[in-house]
């Protein structure tokens, strides 16, 4: 393979070599296997948002049922919900970003700037353990938190602050902002390692000079610690903006309102994973489902790609 | 000087006392539900437990301890991630060590698949369909199968098998000994860090796991913990929803709400005890996997 042409004049020899390597291509090859059936097979499947699928024709039912054309995708845009489920899918995505993206930034700065290791070794494990436990645990203590005789609600009648509890989980004016705190909450810290990896290896010297020329703590922080991780913040917001619609950094989107969403606040929960997912395994409208779900897809496949370029134009790096 | 001098303090104050507040923020609600979990139901019912239990009971655990059905779905938790992890590290360690090798044929070709199929996927419904004709639906097999392989861990692992001096593999080869055995006596035993990292993140990924028990498996017996969690917080959202005061009281004192502490509980604990201690190797995992995409 090394020497130009060799192989090609001699197809035995890539043979040979392949059959060299046989026990490490099989270990590869098994993967290939894996992913040709549980990822590719699947992407063949997006044609059944075309046709009209039936269940019982399985797998072969992708290429055998009869084209549908574009009708599934009529069908969505002239649902009463159709608006209201985009809406959804865009605002708390796009707030996700703008409210916890800075977070674990700014908690990065905070745990840099303490000297005291055991108290900085503390705080930041305990801001690792939201992210380790499940959404369904994160859903559960928010409804001991905020149910009608949840701790803040109890909290405020002491204080007679309120006459009626504060109906938090069920009110849609809330969902979004509860949807933005706990996911911000969940995963702060996870996200913060990262950019207190980058704060760690900025080169000490200039903090050294700085501190001799008389610069603030202030100072340092915004000329020296931020610019200094410039490049991975760009990394870090590429791949939120790639995956903004499935949630940013966490990817919280779809668990959040599966689990906090309900038949009273689903006008601002709703939104196309979960109408995906009822449509398609509850109502079984396979087809339909698909389509709504290939939507999706392009708009997440053109942010892939749109995200990077954007950030590179602004700021000069990107990452692919 | 002295005037610098001030303003650092009062700088370092203020961070301090936010950071004890952050810290407490994530704590406390973890605190607060082990408090209720230890307290009577019917007595924390009445409000205003915020640090100590009052009424200390072990019922709340008893009784989930006696329910065959809390029982079963934690042995398939606990099943699902022991078998479930141990077969997708060693799957995916396996792949990613292959793909190591700097001289595989076609191992750019390998190389652009698994880089497709992380960004682009089928979605839901094919995806379903899929685990229904390879007749995965409501066996035990759906939680394990489909989670065989991690493409990111394989990228993780790629780099960290980079670190490893080829000499070694070499000196093996020419003593005989064949790639799976090489892989098997000499890779293996040397990477515990990263099989730590992939152990940890797949493990917590199958204990955590609940839309596949909810959406794939409707035979009751296969639940996972997670699973029916999920579904007694949201029956005592629905009833909460309903203005019923939270009054699912039986002959006991054990309320809903004291169940669910409960099982919070149980289900967090393992996890509360492992992560601390591999702190140091998740941290560099996260770091090779963001440097990596």
């Amino acid at each position: 393979m090394n020497s130009k042409g060799a192989s090609n004049l001699k197809p035995r020899s890539l043979w040979a070599d392949f059959k060299k390597q046989a026990y490490l291509q099989s270990f590869v090859l098994i993967g290939m296997l894996f992913l040709f059936i549980f990822s590719y097979i699947p992407m063949v499947g997006i044609i059944i948002a075309f046709k009209d699928y039936r269940i019982s024709d399985g797998v072969l039912g992708f290429f055998t049922s009869p084209w549908a054309g574009l009708k599934h995708f009529v069908e969505f845009f002239t649902e009463i919900e159709s608006g209201m489920i985009i809406r959804n899918t865009f605002v708390i995505s796009i707030l996700k970003i703008i409210f916890t993206f800075p977070i674990p930034i700014l908690f990065a700065i905070m745990i840099n700037e303490v000297r005291n290791v055991r108290f900085k070794k503390f705080v930041q494990t305990a801001s690792y353990l939201p992210h380790f436990i499940s959404w369904v645990v994160v859903y559960g203590i928010m409804f001991a938190f905020l149910s009608g005789d949840g701790v803040i609600n109890s909290v405020f009648k002491t204080f007679n602050l309120i006459d009626s509890p504060i109906p938090f989980l069920t009110d849609p004016k809330k969902f979004w902002a509860l949807a933005i705190i706990s996911d911000a909450w969940k995963e702060f810290g996870w996200w913060s390692i990262i950019f207190i990896a980058a704060i760690v290896g900025i080169d000490q010297s200039i903090f050294e000079a700085a501190e001799i020329d008389g610069a603030s703590r202030f100072q340092k922080i915004r000329y020296i610690t931020l610019p200094g991780i410039k490049s991975t913040i760009n990394v870090v917001l590429i791949l939120s903006l790639g995956n903004l619609l499935g949630g940013g950094m966490s990817g919280s989107n779809f668990e959040q309102s599966l689990l906090l969403g309900n038949n009273l606040n689903r006008s601002a929960s709703e939104i196309l994973q979960t109408h995906v997912l009822k449509a398609g395994l509850v109502q079984l409208r396979y087809s339909y489902a698909a389509a709504v779900g290939l939507l999706q897809s392009i708009v997440s496949v053109t942010m892939i790609f749109g995200s990077n370029a954007i950030v590179k134009k602004i700021s000069g790096t990107g990452i692919y | 000087m002295a005037k610098r001098q001030k303003k650092d303090i009062a700088f370092d104050i203020v961070n301090y006392v936010l950071l004890i507040l952050i810290a407490f923020i994530t704590i406390y609600p973890f605190y607060y539900i082990l408090v209720i979990s230890f307290n009577s139901g019917l007595d924390a019912a009445r409000g205003g437990i915020y640090f100590w239990p009052r009424v200390f009971t072990l019922d709340n655990y008893r009784k989930i301890i006696s329910d065959d059905k809390w029982v079963n779905a934690f042995g398939i938790s606990v099943f699902r991630t022991v078998i479930g992890t141990a077969l997708s590290v060693f799957f995916t360690s396996l792949v990613a060590y292959g793909l190591s090798y700097k001289k595989l044929l076609f191992r750019n070709g390998y190389y652009r698949i698994l880089i497709f199929s992380m960004y682009f996927s089928g979605g839901l419904i094919p995806y379903y369909v899929l685990l229904r004709s390879l007749g995965l639906l409501n066996t035990v097999w759906v939680y394990i199968i489909p989670s065989l392989l991690s493409q990111f861990m394989v990228l993780i692992m790629i780099s960290f098998f980079d670190e490893i001096p080829p000499s070694l593999s070499e000196s093996a080869h020419i003593d005989g000994a064949n790639d799976l055995q090489i892989f098997l006596k000499i890779i293996l035993p040397i990477s515990k860090p990263v099989l730590a990292t992939a152990t940890l993140f797949a493990a917590v990924g199958h204990w955590n796991a609940w839309m596949d028990s909810a959406y794939y498996v409707s035979d009751p017996k296969l639940r996972t913990m997670s699973y029916l969690m999920m579904e007694i917080i949201n029956k005592s959202q629905a009833a909460n929803v309903g203005d019923m005061q939270q009054n699912f009281r039986s002959a006991t004192n054990i309320t809903t709400k004291s169940l669910q502490a409960a099982v919070i509980i149980i289900s967090t604990v393992p996890i509360l005890v492992t992560y601390p201690f591999l702190q140091k190797y998740f941290v560099k995992g996260i770091m090779l996997g963001s440097v990596k995409e």
